[in-house]
Formats: C-alpha cells, sequence, structure tokens
C-alpha cells in the first residue's frame, strides 16, 4: 500500500473519532466545572426547590472546602419538575396525532398526496425555536390566557389541579403545546417507515379476507411496528427534554415558586440554564456558574439516556423527521 | 321483525350485527384521522400566514438595509452575522464529516471503530443545545479566550452540524451501489482515487441536500450562540473576540422589549428566518427528489 493512501485513511480515522472526542470532552469538562457545586451542594441540590444566588456584595463564605457568596443556595427540583412535565404533556398530545396521522397517511389517504402530506408535516420541524416562542407569546398565551384556560378552570374542577388561579398564559401548557409541534414531525416519520416495512402480501391478505382499514391497522401495523412506535416516542422525548428557546419564551421562566396547578408560570432544566447564566457571570467565587453546569450534567444524563433506549428500540431512526427520503 | 327461531335468521342478525359495528369503526378511525391531520396542516398554516403578514406588514427596505440594535435602527448586521455563523460551522464541520463518513462506509475500516462512531454520532445529535452552548463559554470563551466571537459561536454550530451532515452523508455514501466500489478497488484504485472519483461524484447530491438541511437547522438556532457569538450593532471586526449579531437573537430579544419598534424588528426577523429556513428544506428535497 502507498503511503499517501495509508496517510488519507489515518486522516479519515481521525475525522471519524471526531464526534466521539468532541462528545467525551463536553462531559468530561462540565463535569470538571461543576465539581465545586457537586462539593458545596452534595445532596441538598436534588432535594430542594430553591435557586438562591446569594448575596454578591458580602464576604463569600468557606463550606466542604469550596467558596460559595453566603447565603447561597441550589437546587434543581424546580426545573426537574418543569422539565418532566412539560415533556409528559408533549408526548401526551404528540403520540396520539402522530399515531393518527401515520394511520391516516398509510390506509386512508389517496397515496398520490401521501408525500406532501408527510412534507408538510416535516416542515413543523424545520420551524426555528425562536419563532415558536414568537408566536407562543403573540398567539398561544393570549388564547390561552383569555379563552381556553378560564374555560377549563370553570367546567375541569373535578380533576385535581385544574381549578383555582389563571395567571398569565405562560407556563405547563403553552410550553408543552409547542413541544408537541416540535416532536409530532419526529414520532411520525419514525411510525410512517415502520408502517411502511409491512409486507405488502400480509396486508393485501388481511384485506381479502374482509378486514375494515382500521383493523389491518389495529391488528396488522400496530403488531409490526410496536418496537419502532415506542422507541421513536423515545426519541422525540428525548428532544423535547433538551428544548431551550421556545419554552424559555412560553414557560414563565420562574425561579423559587412551586407551580400550584396546571395554569401556573414554570421553569425548565434548559430554560433555566440559559436564563440564569447571564447573572452568574456577577458571582466572583464561580459558584454560580458551577451549579448551572451541574443542572446541565443532570439534564444531558437524563435526556441523553432516553434517547439511547429509544435509538436502541427503533434503530437509528431519523434526526429531526425531514431527511426521511 | 325478524325471525329470532330460525338458525339461518339468527346468523344474519349476528352477521348484521358485527358488520356494522366494524364498520362503524373504521368510519370513526377514518373520520379522526383526518380530523387530526386536517388541524396539524391548519395549525401550520396559521403559525406561517400569521409569522408571514406580521413580518411582511412590518418590514421596510431601511430596516433589511441598515445596521442596528434590537430597539433602533435596522438588522442588516443580523443577516450577515447570521450566514457568517453558519458559515464558520459549515467550514467546521464539512471536512470530519465528510472523511469520517468516508472511514465509516470503508470495508476495511475497523468494524468495532465505525460502529462506535456511528454510535457517538448518533448520541451526539441529542445533546440539548444549551448544553453545547454553556461548553461553548465555559471551554471555547473562557478556557481558550476565543471570546465572545465569530469562531467560537462557529465551533459551537458546528458540534450541532456534524452529527447531522454526518449521518446524511454516510447514507448518501451507502446508497451507491457496491459493485462500482468493488470494480474501482479491482482494476487497482486505491482509496483515495475511489473516494475522490466514485465516493463524491456519486454522493454529490446527497451531500449537497445534507449541507442545505444543516445549513437551515443552524440558522434557527439561538441556545448555543447566546454565549458563544453575544450581539454586535455592526459586523464583528475579526474572527476573534470580536461580536457577532444573529437573527434568531433579535427574534428573542426583540419580542421581550417594550417598545413597538423593537416588536417590528422581531416579527421581520422571524419573517426572514422561517422563509430562509423552510426554504432550503424545500430546495435540499427537491434535488434529492429530482435525482
Amino acid at each position: 500500500m502507498k503511503a499517501s493512501n495509508r496517510v488519507f485513511n489515518f486522516f479519515t480515522f481521525l475525522m471519524a473519532i471526531v464526534p466521539a472526542v468532541v462528545l467525551i470532552s463536553i462531559i468530561v469538562f462540565v463535569l470538571y466545572y461543576s465539581i465545586p457545586s457537586i462539593r458545596y451542594n452534595s445532596w441538598s441540590f436534588f432535594t430542594t426547590y430553591l435557586w438562591n444566588p446569594g448575596f454578591q456584595f458580602q464576604a463569600p463564605i468557606m463550606k466542604h472546602g469550596v467558596l460559595a457568596p453566603a447565603g447561597s443556595a441550589f437546587g434543581l427540583d424546580l426545573f426537574l419538575i418543569g422539565t418532566l412535565s412539560t415533556s409528559a404533556l408533549a408526548i401526551l398530545i404528540a403520540f396520539p396525532v402522530s399515531f393518527l396521522i401515520s394511520l391516516n397517511v398509510e390506509l386512508y389517504l389517496p397515496s398520490k398526496i401521501k408525500k406532501v402530506m408527510i412534507s408538510m408535516i416535516e416542515l413543523f420541524a424545520g420551524i426555528p425555536s425562536v419563532v415558536y416562542g414568537l408566536w407562543g407569546i403573540v398567539v398561544l398565551e393570549p388564547l390561552l390566557f383569555r379563552n381556553v384556560e378560564p374555560w377549563m378552570a370553570q367546567h375541569l374542577t373535578f380533576i385535581p389541579g385544574f381549578g383555582g388561579e389563571i395567571y398569565s398564559g405562560a407556563g405547563l401548557i403553552a410550553s408543552g403545546i409547542i413541544l408537541s409541534f416540535m416532536i409530532i414531525p419526529i414520532v411520525t416519520s419514525i411510525i410512517v417507515n415502520s408502517f411502511d416495512t409491512v409486507p405488502m402480501d400480509v396486508k393485501d391478505g388481511l384485506f381479502s379476507l374482509g378486514a375494515t382499514k382500521w383493523e389491518v391497522g389495529k391488528y396488522l401495523m400496530t403488531s409490526y411496528s410496536r418496537a419502532s412506535t415506542v422507541g421513536g416516542t423515545l426519541l422525540g422525548l428525548g428532544r423535547a427534554l433538551g428544548e431551550t428557546m421556545a419554552v424559555l419564551m412560553v414557560s414563565g421562566a420562574v425561579t423559587n415558586i412551586l407551580p400550584h396547578n396546571f395554569y401556573s408560570a414554570i421553569n425548565t432544566m434548559a430554560a433555566a440554564i440559559a436564563s440564569l447564566l447571564d447573572s452568574a457571570f456577577t458571582d466572583s467565587t464561580g459558584m454560580n456558574l458551577a451549579a448551572l453546569a451541574e443542572l446541565a450534567i443532570v439534564l444531558m444524563l437524563i435526556s441523553l439516556t432516553v434517547s439511547l433506549i429509544g435509538r436502541k428500540i427503533a434503530g437509528r431512526g431519523v434526526l429531526r423527521g425531514y431527511e426521511s427520503d | 321483525m325478524r325471525v329470532t327461531n330460525s338458525y339461518v335468521g339468527k346468523q344474519e342478525e349476528l352477521k348484521w350485527k358485527k358488520v356494522s359495528t366494524r364498520k362503524i369503526k373504521d368510519k370513526i378511525a377514518n373520520g379522526l384521522s383526518y380530523v387530526v391531520l386536517g388541524a396539524m396542516i391548519a395549525i401550520l398554516a396559521s403559525i406561517f400566514i400569521y409569522i408571514l403578514n406580521a413580518g411582511a406588514s412590518h418590514v421596510t427596505w431601511k430596516m433589511l438595509s441598515t445596521y442596528g440594535n434590537t430597539s433602533s435602527g435596522g438588522v442588516l448586521n443580523a443577516i450577515v452575522g447570521t450566514w457568517m455563523l453558519v458559515g464558520m460551522g459549515l467550514l467546521f464541520s464539512i471536512p470530519p464529516s465528510l472523511l469520517g463518513a468516508l472511514y465509516i462506509v470503508n470495508a476495511k475500516s475497523n468494524g468495532t471503530i465505525s460502529m462506535a462512531a456511528r454510535l457517538f454520532t448518533d448520541v451526539l445529535t441529542s445533546v440539548p443545545s444549551i448544553v453545547i452552548g454553556l461548553f461553548a463559554y465555559l471551554v471555547l470563551v473562557i478556557k481558550f479566550g476565543m471570546g465572545l466571537s465569530l469562531v467560537a459561536g462557529g465551533l459551537a454550530l458546528s458540534v450541532m452540524m456534524l452529527p447531522y451532515l454526518l449521518r446524511i452523508i454516510e447514507i448518501s455514501f451507502r446508497n451507491i451501489p457496491k459493485e462500482q466500489i468493488e470494480n474501482a478497488y479491482a482494476l487497482g484504485a486505491d482509496d483515495i482515487r475511489v473516494a475522490s472519483r466514485v465516493y463524491l461524484p456519486q454522493a454529490k447530491v446527497g451531500i449537497l441536500s445534507g449541507i442545505l438541511l444543516a445549513v437551515s437547522i443552524s440558522a434557527g438556532e439561538t441556545a448555543q450562540l447566546i454565549y458563544s457569538a453575544g450581539f454586535n450593532n455592526a459586523l464583528p471586526t475579526g474572527f476573534l473576540h470580536s461580536e457577532v449579531a444573529y437573527l434568531t437573537y433579535v427574534v428573542w430579544t426583540g419580542i421581550n422589549e417594550p417598545t413597538a419598534y423593537s416588536h417590528y424588528v422581531a416579527f421581520a426577523s422571524a419573517m426572514i428566518l422561517i422563509l430562509s429556513v423552510t426554504g432550503l428544506i424545500i430546495i435540499s428535497k427537491y434535488i434529492v427528489r429530482r435525482k
């Protein structure tokens, strides 16, 4: 083998491990920067919901061998609740919608416009998240605040958490709806792809036995695509957990106040990192920055685990939904 | 009334009942799925129409042609800055994704490493964007001393573009007929020649569409850039230590500012963003389909 070829092969090898190097260095560096916070907060990071940056103009205190602003305390519970509940609501909306759309596209829709419809659903993934946030602020929030939430607070009081005061429209419901728009294309294209793998002759056999389209969908298609449906939903969940900007704009981005009904303002881990990083720079001890790094590590742990499980179940899945051709 | 005593009558009745509930269920599923699909298309259309309408009614030529911040002046610096950042991101992400994909599809490569490379690529797509932003701030901006700059922002974007590009390029390499590659090797071509004469020309449409997709995704990103690119009222003066403006920042801060003019600027930027991003997606789909 020629030397130039060997050099070329070595170079391609170096480039192939770039993603691994990047991922590992992200984990290692963020973990390294969060060490002061891990030592300072220890377990209380996971047991309290208060996020107190401390007094910046008092002498810093020494605790567990690290310097921190006096009176500072950091806990992620509020953000964790927000992340989990917004993502759960997003999945709750996105899964049935995606499933019905896939069923419609596969069975009921004329095959001529099938591709056009899928492409249109995929455009949901192409809208930048700040544009979703903008639309959420000017259209969705007023709509929820004036029309939807008053009705819910009046008529759905028998469900715990649905009664009580309405605040501004920003919060769990708005965040969940916008997140669901972002993940519907992902889940839909994974389910449609798995529906496409159902062998034609089995499908035709079932039709010739007199089965209706719904029965073919219910008994045949779902049994073929159960794994990819679950996996695709998990991949969508992984994306919802890490979404930042849209949620930051429509969640209310609250700190230190626990939500007490479904209309309260909330905050998520990703949005909290984005909104609190600015003020963390002013902390001369660096503890605020370290606490945000720890928050980032926990967020990354959750979202990578969910995505890895989803990938294991669904295969490699799709990236965002719109490269399925 | 039906004759329920006779055997035939019972059969008839059973059949009638069964068929009807099954048909009704099918009709319900049919109707419901159309309603859901229609509702989603309507929501999509309403978002587009709202943003385009709001943007078009507030955008002026002066806004598009002057520099400014989010409360006065125009957005030219943000438009140019966005494309500078995206170009920087491409510069950092195309070489590793192209060559890395060549390694992964090469049959002579180490199988374990190829598999690991693919796994890490997929995992990298699910790292939350704000974590990439935090990493870029802590490591690139502070530790490596780049400051809020074009290079730091470009690198932060390339972390997100790299896995997308690598996977799309890998898929388009795999779509090339195996015989062509084997024939090239059988004729005595080495890896460089096979890469440059078979892989690249055959996959160029796929690569181009992948690049367009990566551009469209990264043009709409914000979270990576807030703490790596900053904001600038004019164009950046250099690659390092000079902040860059970008459109998504204008949308985000503009709508949160109290003046009407900053809202107009936000709507105009959102219109530019949504038009360019969906335009790129449609072009990339079109060139793939035309092939």
